[in-house]
Parts: structure tokens; sequence; C-alpha cells
């Protein structure tokens, strides 16, 4: 036996080899492309992972297979390194994703077939959000740019909601559960939100891929309260906007669809009131006209009266003319005054003299 | 509060249409439309202060997402 050399059963050689792969890698990421890909028992899976000089063995389960894989898919898998019993070296993934935009399109739709078909993204499931919420929960990174530009739009929009903000990873292997968890933990509040917002800006395919993962949209297709996405610009298209109850193209539309503007608000009241004075106006004028029309109604009326009045004046005026004992004497009368009896000394009055006479005699007719 | 203060701003637009609604239908009269038009006028200037001032409150949830359920 060579000095300092250890001798080990062969059980033991393979745990020590375990135990200093897994100090060198307690994690690795390898980068590359799945063949012979199979699923045994609907339970394990197996494939290998391969590049141009290359190829490895790996193992997984299937529910930590999150996105669809198919042999010839760029992939990245984070791993451990492993020597099985039977002294075969393999690696035990914990994750894996499509990489290059060639195999996240591959993957995306694969999914996105797979959902559909399954009905998730029916027009017949989407729920209307609330008119204007008072509590909304907020699943994003808070350092990130999608988040503040999501806060300074609400803001400058509205104000007095309750803002709940779930500070996940929002890109990454650990991104999905993250987000996961945010959305069971909202749901299982005593007191609901009234609506979920899911929000991330924009980045690359890879970096947005999280919002294709099948675990995350099961449980937003799930979730109790309604939901809004708005993850990248607004080119993009993860499989959480589409399953999401209502899609917005960017964070900050997310925000726009979320409240209204206060701004428009205020405008359209100051509109409101504004409409009420043309509309007194017409009334004092159609008001004013009445009481002219009225006025001159009265006055037609005076008018009558007055002319009706005149003519009787002008009609006794003319009866009275008549009875006029001076328009008599025109007509060859006279006007006798003194006592008629011989002797007396009487006055007759013509029209256009005045006669002083002495009865002479009198008798009667 | 933020829910008492968005309440108060809705019940007053709600006050706001009423009076809108009034000046439209056949118990205008032109008399009570001055004290009814100063009103809605108060009204609007109330909404605006109010709408003005209301801010939002942010809350970020201790609980951490990265730990295992």
């Amino acid at each position: 036996m060579e000095k300092n050399v250890p001798r080990l059963t062969v059980s033991d050689f393979i745990a020590l080899t375990n135990q200093t792969l897994e100090y060198a890698y307690p994690g690795v990421e390898v980068e590359g492309e799945v063949a012979s890909f199979k699923v045994n028992q609907e339970k394990y899976v197996f494939f290998d992972i391969k590049d141009a000089s290359g190829s490895v063995n790996c193992f997984m389960t299937v529910w930590q297979l999150r996105v669809p894989i198919e042999n010839g898919m760029k992939v990245i898998i984070t791993a451990t390194p492993k020597l099985t019993q039977w002294g075969k070296f393999s690696l035990t993934v914990r994750a894996i994703r499509p990489s290059g935009e060639g195999s996240l399109k591959k993957s995306f739709e694969l999914l996105r077939e797979k959902l559909d078909k399954e009905g998730l993204f029916a027009v017949e499931r989407k729920r209307a959000l609330p008119g204007l919420p008072h509590h909304v929960a907020v699943i994003s990174s808070v350092q990130a740019a999608g988040y503040a530009d999501f806060v300074k739009i609400l803001d400058d929009r509205w104000g007095g909601l309750q803002i709940d903000v779930a500070s996940v990873q929002v890109q990454g292997a650990g991104a999905p559960d993250q987000m996961i968890q945010a959305l069971k933990y909202f749901n299982s509040q005593e007191s609901l939100p009234e609506v979920i917002v899911i929000i991330r800006g924009g980045g690359s395919a890879d970096d947005l891929s999280a919002f294709n993962d099948e675990l995350l949209v099961r449980e937003i297709a799930a979730s109790r309260i309604p939901t809004l996405v708005g993850v990248g610009h607004e080119v993009d298209v993860s499989l959480a906007d589409m399953v999401a109850d209502v899609r917005a193209a960017t964070p900050s539309n997310a925000a726009q669809i979320l409240v209204p503007d206060r701004s428009e608000v205020i405008r359209a009241v100051r509109r409101q009131v504004q409409s009420l004075l043309p509309r007194t106006e017409q009334a004092i004028d159609n008001k004013i006209l009445g009481v002219r029309a009225q006025l001159s109604d009265v006055i037609v009326a005076i008018d009558r009266r007055h002319t009706r009045q005149q003519d009787q004046l002008d009609a006794l005026r003319r009866v009275l003319a008549e009875l006029d004992p001076r328009k008599v004497l025109t007509r060859g009368y006279a006007l006798v005054r003194g006592q008629i009896a011989p002797g007396n000394i009487i006055e007759i009055e013509k029209s256009d003299i005045v006669i002083t006479a002495e009865v002479q005699h009198a008798r009667k007719k | 509060m933020p829910e008492k203060n968005s309440t108060s701003i809705s019940e007053k637009t709600i006050k706001l249409n009423e009076l809108v609604e009034w000046f439209d239908s056949d118990d205008f009269e032109l008399e009570e439309a001055l004290d009814k038009f100063a009103e809605a006028e108060k009204l609007a200037s109330e909404i605006e202060a109010d709408l003005l001032a209301m801010k939002n409150s942010i809350t970020v949830v201790k609980k951490k997402f990265n730990e295992a359920e």
C-alpha cells in the first residue's frame, strides 16, 4: 500500500467522491444541448446535456420540470454532480431553463399550446378588475426600474390606495417560486386585496423567461384575486400576461389601467359645473322672455280696455252733443226765459241773438 | 385614512351628479338654481382639493419569499 494513500470500500469511495464533488460544486450551471430526453413512469426525467465534444447524463424529477423540453433544445441546467452507486456519473438537476432565442421560443410555444388546450387563456375565464380599488397587492422587485415607474405613475394618477408589495426576484431560477409564494401569500390573507399586480420592466428574453414558468402561470390562473400583469415592453408577451385577467403592455401601463387619472377627473368635474351655467342662463333668458310676453299681454289687454272705454266715452259725447240746447237753437228753435204772462218781460235766445220782449198775449194750446 | 377619503370623494361626486341632474329635471326652479349652482361649485372645489391631497400608502411585506414554505 502506498504511503498516505487511503484505502476505501467502494461505498466509501463513492460517498467521498460525492462529498468532494458537493464541496467543489455546491451548485453548478451547465449550458448545452438536450439529447436522449425521456420521462420514465411519469416521474423521472433522464437526458444528456452535450456540446460539440462532450456529453453528461442528467437526472431530475418531473415536478422539477417547469418548462417543456425537447431534444435539440439549448438549455441551462442548475445541478449537482453525483456519482451513483453503480459508478455512473450524472448531474442531478434542480432546475432547467431554455437558453437562446430559438429554445426559449420553442419552449414558450410548446407550453402555450399545452395550456391553451386546457383553456387557461380562454376569454370566459377573464375577470374584470375593480373599478376603483382601495387595496392593491403588488408582486415585483422593489429595486426594479419597472416597479419605480409603476409607483410614480400610480402616485401621479391617484391616491388613497393601500398598496402591499411583495418584493421578489423577477428574473433568474428562483423568481418563479418566489412569485408563486407571493401569490399564495396574498390569496391567503384574511383581508384580501382587490387586485394583484405583477410587474417587471424590460429585459432580454432570458430575463423575462421566469414569466413563462408553468407553475407560475397555473398559480396566476388559480388566484382568487383578479390579476393584472405588466411585464417587459409592449412587444414582449409572456404566458403570465396571457393567463392574467388583464394584460398591461408595461408596468406604467398597469398603473394606467389600475386607477383613473385624477387630473382627468378634476377636469371632468369642472366641465360638469361649467355646464350648469349656460343652463341657468338659458333658464333666466326663458324666464325674461316669459315675463316680457306676459307684460305684452297685459299691455294689449289694457290698451283694448282703454279703447273700449274711449269708444263708450265718444258715444256719450256724441249723445251729449246732440242734447246740447245750443245745437237745438241752430236748427231754428229759440229758448224763452221768464214768466209767460201778459205784460211780463221775457228773454228769447236764438242761436245768434238774444231778444228781450214783452208778453202781449198767452193762451193754452 | 385613505379609504375614508376616497369614500368622501365618492359621496361628494354622487351629490354633485344629483345636483347636475336637478338642473336637467322638471324640478328645476330658477329661484333655487343660484343656490344649487353655488353648492355645485363648492363640491367641485372640495373634490379637486381632496383628489390632490390623496397619497398612496405603500407597505413592503416583511415576509421573505425566497424561503421554502
